[in-house]
């Protein structure tokens, strides 16, 4: 099921930010984490930002999932302005076209790996039901991150790369348009977090998925088609030769 | 939902089984509670019900008389003369019942309903007699024809499970003892009624034939009341008879209790049944009256309502406490999974599941706690339902209730009750777990800076509250609207909890840094800082507390007025009252000529006769007191033993004396007369007025009573019995000596008269007051126990989710023992804030139950008195129950390792 749409349509736009700004009050102040940014970004594309802790790129990926609305500006996925829905349209959006992936893993404690996995599909299933044919696409992309003897266990039996590998199976399980991953190898090792890492970047290229990561990490960027960082709360997209760790 | 999101939540539910099952328990004790209530209640008004129908039968209507009785000729110019279609002359009294040496013992045997019938006439009356003699089609069976009854005097029927119960059958003497005098009946057969209502309804009836009865009872020539069935439309308050010939409920809108029937305009009638009714009044004496007998039984219910009520406010009170303490949980689950709840929203759950994911929660937690509930308010319910009884029998009239009555209703209403009650709790928290934004969740910091930014709006409501429930106070009205401003106090008080508990903590910082050094101030930090779990650990420690001592206050100073009271109003040195249970208000009669013999005893100063009387008035009956003494004499509001309310205390005495009455304060309430007012009674010459001179204090009871002198009695009503009387002792006469000469003089005469001395029946009056407490010691007692509980369990919460915070410190050195005291300071703490808290509201609360609530239940005056003792004690309850609970967490935290606990985070 994840193969569904792969290649398809490479150089379509996928995502379109347009002049969004995000603004918070803080202690009766204003404070402007994003100030009019715009770019877009193509299925099948992988992109990272990059930046140092607290730039806004945590809020830039909420802006895109819509768990966070703007301050301005729009957000428009696969031609659904997702900033003009309401906060329950934007969750059934979510559910149905967004995988997530977290630098704490987030796997519920109380289901097995097997049903952690299987959540997402249950989600966007017609009342929790999930076909046949889509239990059985998604158990084999468990068995292909190394994870089918471990489906009943429970998430604090495994390593944090263990349970970062059932965190991207889950991202992909349900067959999203677009996989958001917010400092994926913030809470590994080193090794841990490169194997994460290629696991992340061979299953969406091979889905077709579009990749947008939050990353510090100067390796993540290798791996990247296009890099974004934000700097004085505006996007910028960095050229080839300016990549963080390319050659100058 | 989807089936995942309901297995994630039983594993949440399983996982903790501490929290859950705290919550469970929780619901179950505070529905156990009302459901106890509600099935002790219940079962005495069946009870009631039972042996009202059993009595009463298939009577619509009955024609009663005042102390005196009916003559027996009234029964024949009613069927003769008026023509009464059907009639039915009864001779009641109550009897006691038992072998010759249980009867020996001064409190042995059963009290029976001595029942006299005619055979003749009781067919269409008594669906449990109507088959006895005829061959077959009877609702009972029995082996004996109940003409017998007449053709063998002397010979009487009872329920055959009784019967068994006092070792007697068929053929069998049974020895009975009426108002000290001895009598005997011999069992001609038993009553097997086939139907479990019926069973329980003649299980104290002693039925024997009329003659046999007034013998039996002394009241020769005289019969207690004429049952009549007058046809359809002379009634519209009639009943319904049910498939068990037992149960009955009123059809239709009742007219006030002891309406007069024969009250010219009376809207029962039919123009049909005008001629039969007119007949019917005029063959009845002067002092004879035709009542329904659904009007009867009313009046009756009705006496017990307020007391009833009461004890269901008191349940109540458990089960508020009860959604404190389901709150404090379900609001912890989310906190707890703030994590889970936001990863589940990023993940696409919609708020709407997060929400329904919460109170499903909830949802098993109370079908499981209002499921156990049930089952723990039926135990428990067997335990309550004899308090009930007891006071019902101590205050207002004799009833046995032969076991618990379940009906379906009740378990129905606790278990909606627990359910609606746990749902309403959890809606809060539900709420909560909807708004937290996905991902960036609830964090602890976002909740207490959120709780600390509520705590000026909850202020603000909880004054409103408090505003509200003052109004209410303010208005004129029933009990219910003051029970809905008390609840409305205390929810206020509530929320008031948590801005008062930073303020003490404020002022607690410094003196605990210098008692305990940084751990003091770190645990009054820790309270203020974890606001969102212990400002409702406290507001449920403070309600259960304040409960505590409002009912302790009004228990206090209800019973030092009664001390004053019985101080003031018991003057005499010795009383008599005739022996016997049973009887209603009125009781047995002693022999006038006891208390001359008494007169005349060496020391004995004078004799005060006492004759108690219920007497019918067109507003219902009325408990009378008819006294030999001047009560009241000029000169003094308080004198010759009763202290005046209302009149003029100059005047009240010689108006007492020529005829008028004085009435009690619940009788000026209830029946809504005061002093001047003319009170209506029917006296053996028809119905006579008489003033009102003045309004007493009265404790005796919540009914109220009219006293009227003696000697007036005497000329209106013609009844010479006594109740008892007391003695007064000439000066330097021993107490002592003269008791021993009053008892032997007595016994020689009458068995089993009660001679008191002053302290023994101050001491004995003391006692039944304490008794009727009982149940509300009991009630208060459960309350206090769910808010343990809910204490425990926020507790609970409160340091386990604490485990990181304290393994960082047990990390940077401090020590297990330190752990322990810090926890124990921060409990400590929380209970010492509860405990002064719970003082204000307290007393608040006990204002309120004594000049409102009792005022309007019961219609006393109650000084409200506060003893040192009762609020030391609330704080150390406070205290003690904040300290305990505070036990295992400690323990707990204490020794968990540093490492696993930060590695668990």
């Amino acid at each position: 099921m994840y193969h569904a749409g792969a290649m398809a349509g490479r150089d379509e736009i996928l995502i379109e930010i347009r002049d969004l700004s995000r603004t918070y009050e803080e202690g009766g102040r204003e404070r402007t984490v994003l100030r009019g940014a715009n770019a877009n970004l193509r299925r099948g594309e992988i992109a990272v930002l990059v930046g140092r802790s607290g730039t806004g790129k945590s809020t830039l990926l909420n802006l895109l999932s819509g768990i966070d609305p703007p301050s301005g500006g729009e957000v428009v996925i696969d031609g659904v302005s997702i900033s003009r829905l309401s906060e329950r349209e934007r969750t059934l959006f979510r559910r149905d076209r967004i995988g997530f992936v977290f630098q704490f893993f987030n796997l519920i404690p109380t289901l097995t790996v097997e049903e952690n996995f299987l959540l997402p599909l249950e989600l966007k299933g017609r009342r929790g039901r999930v076909p046949p044919a889509a239990r059985q696409a998604a158990l084999d992309l468990l068995a292909e991150v190394g994870l089918a003897d471990r489906r009943a266990s429970f998430p604090d039996r495994l390593s944090g790369g263990e349970q970062q590998r059932v965190a991207v199976a889950r991202a992909l399980a349900h067959d999203p348009l677009l996989v958001l991953a917010d400092e994926p190898t913030g809470n590994l090792d080193l090794e841990t977090g490169l194997a994460v890492l290629a696991l992340l970047d061979r299953l969406t290229r091979r889905a077709g998925k579009t990749l947008v990561m939050a990353t510090h990490s100067p390796e993540v960027v290798g791996l990247a088609d296009r890099v974004f960082r934000i700097e004085d709360c505006r996007l910028i997209e960095l050229p080839p030769a300016a990549k963080p760790g390319s050659p100058a | 939902m989807t089936p995942l999101l309901v297995r994630s939540s039983l594993r949440y539910l399983v996982r903790h089984p501490w929290q859950s099952g705290l919550a469970v328990l929780g619901v179950a004790l505070g529905v156990a509670v009302v459901v106890a209530v509600d099935l002790a209640n219940a079962s005495a008004l069946q009870a009631f019900d039972l042996s009202t129908e059993a009595v009463t039968g298939r009577t619509t209507h009955q024609v009663v008389a005042g102390p005196g009785g009916l003559p027996d000729d009234t029964f024949r110019r009613l069927a003769v003369e008026a023509g009464a279609p059907a009639a039915a002359p009864v001779v009641e009294s109550w009897v006691t019942a038992g072998s010759d040496a249980v009867l020996a013992r001064r409190h042995g045997g059963r009290t029976l309903h001595l029942l006299g019938i005619d055979p003749f006439a009781e067919a269409p009356f008594r669906p449990y007699l109507a088959g006895l003699g005829a061959a077959s089609g009877g609702r009972s069976r029995t082996r004996v024809d109940l003409a017998a009854l007449l053709t063998r005097p002397g010979t009487a029927l009872l329920s055959g499970t009784t019967a068994r119960e006092l070792g007697v059958a068929a053929g069998s003497r049974l020895a009975l003892r009426v108002e000290g005098r001895a009598a005997a009946v011999t069992l001609l057969g038993t009553l097997e009624p086939q139907d479990e209502n019926t069973r329980r309804a003649v299980a104290d009836l002693l039925i024997v034939d009329i003659a046999t009865a007034q013998e039996i009872a002394g009241k020769v020539g005289q019969l207690s009341r004429i049952d009549l069935i007058l046809p359809a439309g002379h009634d519209s308050g009639g009943r319904d008879r049910s498939a068990g010939g037992a149960q009955t409920r009123p059809a239709g809108k009742l007219r006030p209790p002891g309406s007069d029937s024969c009250a010219p305009s009376s809207p029962d009638l039919s123009l049909r049944s005008h001629d039969l009714l007119a007949r019917i009044c005029a063959a009845l004496p002067p002092g004879a009256e035709l009542l329904r007998a659904a009007a009867r039984r009313e009046s009756t219910e009705s006496m017990t309502r307020a007391f009833r009520l009461n004890l269901t406010a008191l349940s109540l009170l458990a089960l508020v406490c009860g959604g404190f303490l389901i709150y404090n949980t379900i609001t912890f689950s989310v906190v707890q999974r703030r994590t889970l709840l936001g990863t589940l929203r990023a993940l696409g759950v919609t708020r709407g599941e997060v929400f329904a994911l919460v109170l499903a929660e909830a949802a098993l937690v109370a079908v499981a706690g209002s499921g156990l509930g049930l089952l723990a308010g039926v135990a428990l319910g067997r335990g309550l339902v004899r308090l009930v009884t007891q006071t019902i029998n101590d205050l207002y009239f004799v009833l046995s209730v032969q076991g618990l009555a379940l009906p379906a209703w009740t378990l129905a209403k606790g278990f909606a009750l627990g359910v609606g009650a746990t749902l309403a709790a959890a809606l809060g928290p539900a709420i909560e777990a909807t708004t937290a934004p996905p991902r960036a969740v609830l964090t602890r910091s976002t909740l207490e800076a959120r709780v600390k930014k509520a705590l000026p709006r909850a202020g603000a409501v909880g004054t409103g509250l408090l505003a509200l429930g003052g109004g209410l106070l303010a208005l004129p009205g029933g009990i219910a609207l003051a029970f809905v401003a008390l609840f409305a106090v205390i929810v206020g008080f509530a929320l008031l909890t948590p801005l008062a508990t930073v303020g003490l903590m404020r002022l607690a910082r410094r003196p605990m840094g210098a008692l305990f050094g940084f751990l003091g101030r770190l645990a009054a930090g820790g309270v203020v800082a974890a606001l969102s779990r212990t400002a409702v650990a406290l507001a449920a420690l403070v309600v259960a507390v304040s409960v505590t001592v409002g009912v302790g206050v009004m228990i206090a100073s209800f019973r030092s007025t009664v001390v004053r009271w019985l101080d003031a109003s018991l003057s005499a040195d010795l009383y008599v009252t005739a022996p016997g249970r049973g009887g209603g208000f009125a009781g047995p009669t002693l022999d006038p000529g006891l208390a001359d013999r008494a007169a005349a005893l060496p020391g004995v100063a004078r004799v005060d006769r006492i004759r108690r009387a219920e007497i019918l008035s067109p507003t219902g009956p009325v408990r009378l007191i008819a006294v030999d003494r001047d009560v009241l004499h000029p000169g003094g509001e308080h004198s010759g033993g009763l202290l005046l309310r209302r009149g003029d205390p100059a005047a009240v005495g010689p108006a007492f004396t020529r005829g008028a009455v004085i009435v009690s304060e619940p009788f000026s309430r209830r029946r809504g007369v005061d002093v001047g007012s003319i009170l209506l009674l029917r006296t053996a010459a028809g119905l006579r007025s008489f003033r009102v001179a003045g309004v007493y204090y009265d404790y005796a009871s919540d009914q109220g009573l009219v006293m009227m002198a003696r000697r007036t009695y005497l000329a209106a009503f013609g009844d010479r019995g006594l109740s008892g009387f007391s003695l007064t002792l000439a000066p330097g006469a021993d107490a002592d000596t003269v008791e021993r000469a009053l008892r032997a003089q007595l016994q020689a005469t009458t068995e089993g008269l009660t001679v008191q001395s002053n302290r023994a029946l101050k001491r004995a009056s003391l006692a039944i007051f304490d008794r009727t407490f009982r149940i509300t010691g009991v009630l208060r007692l459960l309350a206090g126990l769910v808010a343990g509980i809910g204490v425990l369990s926020a507790l609970l919460a409160l340091e386990l989710e604490r485990g990181r915070e304290l393994a960082v410190l047990r990390a940077n050195g401090l020590t297990p023992g330190q752990v322990w005291q810090l926890v124990t300071a921060e409990t400590g703490l929380l209970g010492l804030a509860s405990g002064l808290l719970s003082l204000p509201v307290g007393l608040a609360l006990a204002w309120i139950m004594i000049f409102v609530v009792n005022r309007r239940s019961f219609g006393w005056t109650v000084q409200m008195e506060t003893t040192p003792r009762v609020l030391v004690e609330a704080i150390v309850l406070a205290l003690g129950a904040a300290l305990l609970a505070g036990l295992y967490p400690a323990f707990r935290t204490a020794r968990t390792s540093p490492a696993r606990a930060l590695r668990e985070e």
